[in-house]
């Protein structure tokens, strides 16, 4: 229409050369024959044409790279784009290969689109990876290595998924429990492995040697490799087989499903254990200490096959009752039956020494004849006289049980501190060897809750006491069972590698590790992630900023729900503005310059010194878009009011 | 076969006795000495000695009275529902032989059954005796012709060992006879398993008192001896503090309103926003305190507020107060360690919570010369008496302290706080608009209202839950939930004792929340009751409920003295006890319920109430052989024995001597 209303006059012939990549570098590239009136598709149609190459070229685009754009609009002509035969266009796959560093430090090698702007391109990863609300995330430029040895960056491991169809369906159907195009093959099986399952824990060297931010301001120079999420792969100078990371960039975590979010929950995981281990993110030496435990317990788990994760049991036949039966069974034993004697609680009987540092009573320790039922501990002078009446019975319900070991010094003791209304009585037992040790440690804990040794938890309590014990071992030989000794190195942070030798801290991991010991594999990263983001510091990206009417840098923390601005001195927080209050928000892209008002006629603004401003604008614009999700309309993406709230001038 | 069959009736009518005896049992006359609770397993009824049975109120014997009753018949009633409506499941009930049994049993109770089933714990139940079995089988036989014989067998003896579960769990819960310091002054004396959540017993008291139901009213604890209060938390359990209490223990129960329950919900923006300035606070929207709500408790995680402060810390062992930099964690209390950063990696451990309980500290400027009397204290619940193990924290304010608690409750207990809040508004919601509707539909006839507003001041009816609903248009804000039988779900017997007041909670206006309090709990035990021996041998009563409880399926006049049982189980008609009149109507509502039960049945998602109705009805035939659990102990032989020296037969006799007085 535009083109007759515009002239009869017959539009001059002239010639384009486009390059076309897939021929190779070196070949020349073809001309063909073009008037200005032509559109875009009927350019490609003559090229593919000329160039006599019979494929499946659906994928293709020109690319003009003196002006770093896209020509995706085929029906525009080329008098439209402005194109003229000096244009050097290439014609080149829409998707590329990418190598993709996942939050669990896997490489992925993949096809990701670089023609569409980043948000869309990460939609598509995310949708191969079967990684639901990909809104949250992002792609960055990772921090450059220290190239040492250059054969060393050849030996990283890729893993190919290059070969996986890209898929159209919305929610990919899942097979062998795993999406469809993940079952084509055994490597991409591994792979799809990989992606759900969390990876061991890393040698403690290993985590030494990766980049730590050391101050906020290292923090916030991550914060500017942030890729533009309205622009293209392309336009940011990606190149094919190009490395970046995939990361979890908004800290809302919406509508959290671990049925379907297997992937996601474990790539979550990953993501704040690294921050933790990285010192990324601050925390008290408890809160790793509890880290810590959890990803033993995690790491345990997984290494297990993922078996199903047994509920409570469902009074539904008669086997669950029965087992039911003995579970819940725990003091009952005044049945008249045999069957239900059979299921009493057991015991454990055996010889051990007791200290109680404030009685005068008991000078050093002395040894009784011990029984441990029922959750008390009752002891005897002899074995002989364990029918009469014990000498004390020792309710151990709502006790702190504490390990005082040193295997190497042979010496396992239980401290235990027993609330009475009087105060905390404290008591010493001490076993003769291991085994004795962690049957009766296993019990203390198990009844300082409240269970029995009849609980199906004793059984595990004790192996994982004694996988604990071989951890201290001092000759890691004598210890068979690989699967459970774990460097404890490897759990925390090189602060307290520094701080801790592994015989300090395995106890003080395993103390915390009676609290989560039960957890499901799901239960355990679910905990993990919730006291992550339980953390002060969580979920904050900062930017180095100059406020205006100041004169020195400030850090601004982007939160998901306010902003902070904070002292580069000191650390203090000097403000907070909560994006509830926020009237509205202008960038000024000339002098790079975010302006913001808030309800009560508050005004600030400032320019950014570590990040362009557009990551600023996109990290405030998308926190506000992530809290207009609601949990009814959840499957479906606003993905216009995502870039209208972030794209800026360009946008609009 | 058969021989397993035998086994399991065998052992369930072992288990049966063992629930019986164990239900009231309480070693009849032994000497008081025994102190060890541990041993003690079913319930406590602990220094129910001769004084305090008499110092208790008739109502509270009613009550408690009710409440033993209730709790016994309860179990088997949920068991009888449960059972009831698996088979329904299967097939509809067609007319049961328990009919004949006098079905009519307990009307409101069998209301309740219903509801019950939501409450975790109690989801299981008791003793329904070995007649479930049989009675089950003719109800299921026609309708599953298909079903083969091994099926039903099978299915028979699953019932049947469902059945020595739930008897085996009966067996062991562990009871308290509790008395509550109502806001007035006055006291309550229920019965609390442990298997009751401290919103259960909220409920229980809403229906037994006028308070409004709203949000603040709460349970808590006094310790005079340490000068501490605590607020319970809604989803405790109530027996667990209170069996940390020592036998001489001078700790009170209250049920009082406490601001500062859900304080945080209501205006969370004093505790997440402190640090800015008032008047932001103070303007705060609504809009934007739901907001931060949601914010804070809504995510994945809960966010502990953000407090930092100077507190004064007792010293241990001395009687300085020292003052440091304390900060609140997720994870617990740190302080900043002398010339350190207040950054994480700096900070040490002060406190963390998984074995502690918070508490506001009274009066403690005068009793440990703090700084102020704005006191919180982290303990161990077991913990009663003075020990360097107990932690003293002291504030500038009274607002700093209110900070500090509720931050450190937050941190505790995370989400629950918010589901206590939402179930208690909800409560609260319903409630409110109950007392609407009522009070609009005054006029109508059927109406308790009215006259249990009036009665309220002397004594109560009996028959909360049930007459409210009739009147009870769709009408309400309340949305889902039937109002009727809210008050029910709480403590399914309600119904039964006349002398418990007016149970409709929603007339009753707002109570002051005066609280003086003088609870009292009663920890277990046998202690002898010697006033008590002297009024039995006049008493006639004893001997009978002897002689009727196993053979006779009429419960009502086994025991004649305490009216409040008999108008439970008999039902209407037998009933000659004045007091019971208010809460006649109930029963007589036999052909009411229905209609009303289709009504809410109509509106809200708890279809269940309609049909168990009619299936506890069906299985509680057998129980009413089993409506008198209590009795039965007395006919066991072993307690037979003594004679009347057990508890049940003690509380008949306090109250008819009782009434004897009047």
């Amino acid at each position: 229409m535009g083109q007759n209303s515009h002239s009869p006059v017959l539009m001059a012939v002239w010639d384009l050369s486009v390059t076309v990549e897939d021929l190779g570098a070196d070949a020349p590239p073809i001309t063909v024959s073009v008037t200005s009136d032509l559109h875009i598709g009927g350019v490609i149609l003559k090229l593919v044409e000329k160039s006599q190459v019979k494929r499946d070229w659906s994928d293709h685009a020109l690319w003009w790279e003196q002006k770093q754009q896209w020509l995706l609009r085929t029906a525009w002509t080329l008098e439209k784009c402005g194109i003229q035969a000096d244009a050097g266009l290439i014609f080149m796959a829409q998707h590329k290969s990418l190598r993709l560093g996942l939050p669990n430090g896997l490489t992925l090698r993949l096809r990701a689109c670089f023609s569409g702007p980043v948000f869309r391109t990460v939609l598509g990863i995310c949708k191969m990876l079967n990684i639901r609300r990909p809104e949250e995330l992002s792609l960055l430029r990772p921090v450059e290595e220290k190239k040492k040895k250059k054969d060393k960056d050849l030996s990283e491991e890729l893993h190919d998924l290059t070969e996986v169809p890209l898929t159209s369906v919305s929610r990919p159907c899942l097979y062998n429990g795993m999406p469809a195009h993940f079952a084509d093959s055994l490597q991409t099986e591994k792979v799809y492995k990989m992606l759900s399952v969390s990876q061991p824990a890393p040698a403690p060297e290993a985590i030494a040697k990766l980049y730590r931010p050391a101050s906020v301001v290292d923090k916030a120079h991550i914060h500017s490799r942030w890729l533009d999420s309205s622009r293209s792969l392309m336009q940011q100078g990606v190149q094919e087989n190009d490395r970046l990371w995939l990361r979890f960039k908004y800290y809302c975590f919406h509508d959290l499903e671990p049925k379907y979010d297997v992937v996601r929950l474990t790539q979550m995981y990953e993501q704040a254990r690294w921050a933790i281990l990285l010192e990324d993110i601050d925390c008290t030496e408890e809160e790793m200490l509890l880290f810590g435990a959890i990803q033993y317990h995690i790491n345990k788990l997984s290494l297990l096959e993922p078996q199903t994760m047994t509920s409570s049991p469902a009074m539904d036949d008669l086997d669950s009752a029965l087992q039911g039966l003995e579970v819940k069974l725990d003091g009952a034993e005044s049945s008249p039956q045999d069957m239900l004697e059979n299921l009493t609680a057991p015991e454990l009987n055996d010889y051990l020494k007791i200290f109680r540092p404030k009685r005068l009573t008991l000078k050093g320790y002395k040894q009784y004849w011990f029984k441990f039922k029922d959750a008390s501990i009752s002891y005897y002078k002899s074995k002989e006289e364990s029918l009469g009446e014990p000498i004390q019975q020792i309710n151990l319900k709502g006790c702190e049980a504490a390990p005082d070991v040193n295997v190497a010094g042979q010496k396992f003791c239980i401290k235990l501190l027993i609330p009475a209304p009087e105060g905390m009585n404290e008591v010493y037992l001490r076993c003769e060897n291991e085994e004795q040790y962690s049957r009766w440690m296993a019990a203390c804990r198990l009844a300082s809750k409240g269970k029995s040794l009849a609980d199906r938890l004793f059984q595990s309590e004790v192996q994982s006491i004694l996988s604990f014990l071989a951890m201290q071992q001092t000759n890691p030989n004598t210890h068979t069972d690989d699967s459970m000794s774990i460097n404890t190195h490897s759990l925390v942070s090189p602060r307290y590698s520094k701080k801790y030798k592994v015989k300090q801290l395995t106890p003080r991991i395993l103390e915390a590790y009676q609290n989560v010991a039960q957890l499901s594999l799901t239960d355990a990263l679910l905990r993990f992630l919730q006291i992550w983001q339980a953390l002060p510091d969580f979920g904050i990206s900062f930017v180095v900023v100059r406020f205006k009417g100041s004169r020195k840098d400030e850090v601004l923390g982007i939160a998901p729900n306010r902003l902070i601005r904070i002292d580069l001195g000191v650390g203090d927080v000097v403000k907070t503005w909560r994006y509830n209050n926020m009237r509205q928000w202008n960038v000024n892209w000339d002098i790079r310059q975010v302006a913001i008002e808030f309800d009560g006629n508050v005004n600030m603004a400032f320019s950014c010194v570590t990040a362009d401003c557009k990551i600023v604008h996109e990290f405030i614009g998308g926190y506000i878009f992530m809290s207009t999700r609601s949990r009814e309309q959840s499957d479906t993406l606003n993905e216009e009011l995502f870039h209208k709230l972030t794209g800026g001038h360009e946008a609009l | 076969m058969d021989d397993i069959d035998a086994m399991f009736s065998d052992l369930l009518g072992e288990m049966d006795l063992l629930t019986q005896s164990l239900g009231v049992e309480t070693l009849p006359p032994e000497p008081p000495s025994s102190s060890s609770k541990e041993n003690n397993f079913s319930m406590g009824f602990a220094d129910m000695n001769v004084e305090s049975l008499n110092e208790l109120e008739e109502n509270d014997l009613d009550a408690l009275m009710a409440d033993l009753m209730a709790d016994l018949n309860d179990t088997e009633e949920k068991l009888a529902a449960e059972l009831g409506g698996q088979k329904e499941a299967e097939a509809p009930h067609p007319d049961l032989p328990p009919a004949s049994h006098g079905l009519s049993f307990y009307p409101e109770s069998s209301l309740s059954t219903p509801t019950s089933p939501e409450r975790g714990p109690n989801t299981f139940s008791a003793p329904l005796a070995d007649s479930p079995a049989p009675i089950l089988s003719p109800p299921t036989l026609p309708q599953h012709a298909k079903l083969s014989m091994e099926e039903i067998e099978a299915q028979m003896k699953a019932d049947k060992i469902k059945l020595a579960l739930e008897k085996l769990k009966e067996a062991k819960v562990k009871k308290l006879v509790v008395k509550v310091v109502m806001h007035d002054g006055s006291s309550k004396t229920l019965m609390v398993d442990e298997r009751q959540t401290v919103r259960d017993v909220l409920d229980n008291l809403f229906e037994k008192t006028h308070c409004d139901c709203n949000v603040d009213w709460s349970l808590s604890e006094t310790n005079p001896e340490l000068q501490l209060e605590r607020g319970f938390e809604d989803h405790e359990n109530l027996v667990d503090p209170l069996s940390a209490w020592t036998r001489d223990s001078e700790n009170k129960v209250l049920f009082q309103e406490r601001p500062d329950k859900y304080e945080v919900f209501k205006n969370p923006q004093n505790f997440y926003l402190w640090k800015k300035d008032k008047k932001t606070i103070k303007d705060m929207k609504d809009r934007d305190k739901e907001l931060l709500v949601e914010e804070n408790f809504c995510g994945t995680s809960i966010i502990v507020p953000d407090l930092e402060g100077v507190l004064y810390l007792r010293e241990d062992g001395k009687k300085s107060w020292k003052q440091r930099l304390f900060l609140l964690r997720a994870s617990g209390i740190y302080y900043v360690p002398k010339g350190k950063s207040k950054t994480s990696r700096d900070l040490v451990c002060f406190v963390q919570f998984d074995n502690v309980n918070v508490y506001y500290g009274k009066e403690f400027k005068n009793k440990y010369k703090a700084p102020t009397d704005f006191c919180f204290v982290l303990k161990h619940p077991q913990i009663q008496k003075e020990s360097q193990y107990i932690k003293y924290l002291c504030c500038d304010d009274a607002w700093t302290m209110n900070l500090w608690v509720t931050g450190i409750r937050i941190a505790k207990y995370g989400k629950s706080l918010y589901e206590n809040y939402k179930t208690s508004m909800k409560k609260a919601a319903i409630t409110t608009a109950w007392t609407n509707r009522t009070a609009g539909t005054t006029s109508i006839p059927s109406t308790p209202s009215p006259t249990t507003k009036a009665k309220a001041s002397g004594q109560a009816n009996g028959h909360a839950p049930q007459p409210p609903a009739e009147p009870v248009a769709k009408v309400g804000n309340a949305p889902p939930p039937p109002p009727p039988m809210l008050p029910t779900q709480i403590l399914p017997p309600p119904p039964p004792d006349p002398v418990l007041p007016p149970p409709p909670p929603p007339q009753a206006t707002k109570k002051s929340p005066p609280a003086t309090s003088v609870p009292r709990q009663l920890p277990s035990l046998p202690t002898s009751f010697p006033p008590l021996p002297t009024s039995m041998a006049n008493l006639p009563p004893p001997p009978p409920s002897l002689s009727q409880d196993d053979s006779s399926e009429s419960p009502p006049d086994f025991l004649p003295p305490p009216p409040p049982t008999l108008g439970f189980g008999p039902g209407a008609g037998s009933l000659p006890p004045p007091p019971p009149v208010s809460f006649l109507p109930p029963p007589p509502p036999d052909p009411a319920p229905p209609p009303r039960q289709s009504n809410i049945g109509a509106g809200a998602p708890p279809p269940p109430p309609p049909p168990p109705s009619a299936s506890a009805g069906l299985q509680s035939t057998p129980s009413v052989r089993r409506t008198g659990p209590p009795p039965p102990k007395r006919t066991t032989p072993p307690l037979a024995a003594p004679g009347g020296g057990d508890f049940m037969s003690e509380l008949a006799k306090a109250m008819a001597k009782k009434r004897g007085n009047q």
